[in-house]
């Protein structure tokens, strides 16, 4: 009973500090000039959401959460390679068209 | 509670308090960094140290048990995930700027920068000669 007392607060001061972390990476992502820019910002509150999911599962007492934890990481691992991959993919596209429009363009004044 | 439950707690406090540390400075470097692929280099530190700090002093919390080897396989997982993903973001940073020369020096190939670089260490190489000899 008395190992409660002091482990329960110190989960709760860790998730309180952990959230305005999240906060913090937040206010980056929102800021953020580039769009790799907001990528890093959401890669780092994965990180630490990761943690507070891990010392949640201590504070329940609840194995499993540590099994969603796992799971968010594969998640937020492949949404970042996935969205950069995209964003590539688009902008080299972008800049085909805009090439081939103006070639297009010599070739009409020719 | 024993001596050994102490051990325990104080263990555990102090690696969760390292990781902690390491996170505020992932995030003052974030902010204190005015270019992406420089910032990328804070936010990498948390993603392998800081968790590493965190998940090692909660597996100290938790004790020999199932919980403990799944933290231990979200270190693993992440130390692998995190360099692809830090690659995969330099690399859309690469890709996607038009004005990357005026952020940081670009060289076409290596040789070219291997070049620069030994022309730089012999003109310092003889400055510092000739600072000598005068």
């Amino acid at each position: 009973m008395e190992k409660e007392f002091i482990y329960h607060p110190i989960f709760i001061a860790l998730l309180i500090l952990f959230s305005f972390m999240l906060l913090i990476c937040l206010i980056r992502a929102v800021k953020g000039p580039r769009v790799a820019d907001r990528l890093v910002a959401v890669n780092m509150m994965g990180t630490v959401v990761m943690v507070m999911i891990s010392v949640l599962a201590l504070l329940l007492k609840e194995g499993y959460l540590v099994d969603i934890c796992l799971i968010y990481a594969m998640i937020s691992f492949l949404s970042v390679v996935v969205i950069s991959k995209v964003y590539i993919g688009i902008y080299e596209e972008q800049h085909h068209n805009q090439e081939k429009a103006e070639g297009g363009n010599a070739d009409g004044r020719v | 509670m024993d001596a050994f439950e102490w051990v325990r707690l104080f263990a555990g406090c102090l690696f969760i308090l390292i990781g902690v540390v390491i996170f505020f400075t992932e995030l003052f470097g974030v902010f204190h960094f005015k270019y992406v692929l420089n910032r990328m280099h804070a936010a990498a530190m948390g993603d392998t140290l800081g968790i590493s700090a965190c998940l090692i002093g909660l597996m100290i919390f938790s004790g020999l048990n199932f919980t403990t080897l799944k933290m231990f396989l979200i270190i693993v997982f992440l130390w692998f995930a995190s360099p692809v993903s830090s690659h995969v973001l330099s690399r859309l940073e690469v890709a996607t700027n038009d004005h990357l020369s005026s952020y940081c020096e670009i060289y076409g190939d290596v040789e070219t920068l291997e070049q620069e670089l030994t022309a730089r260490r012999e003109n310092e190489n003889t400055k510092e000669e000739g600072g000598t000899v005068s």
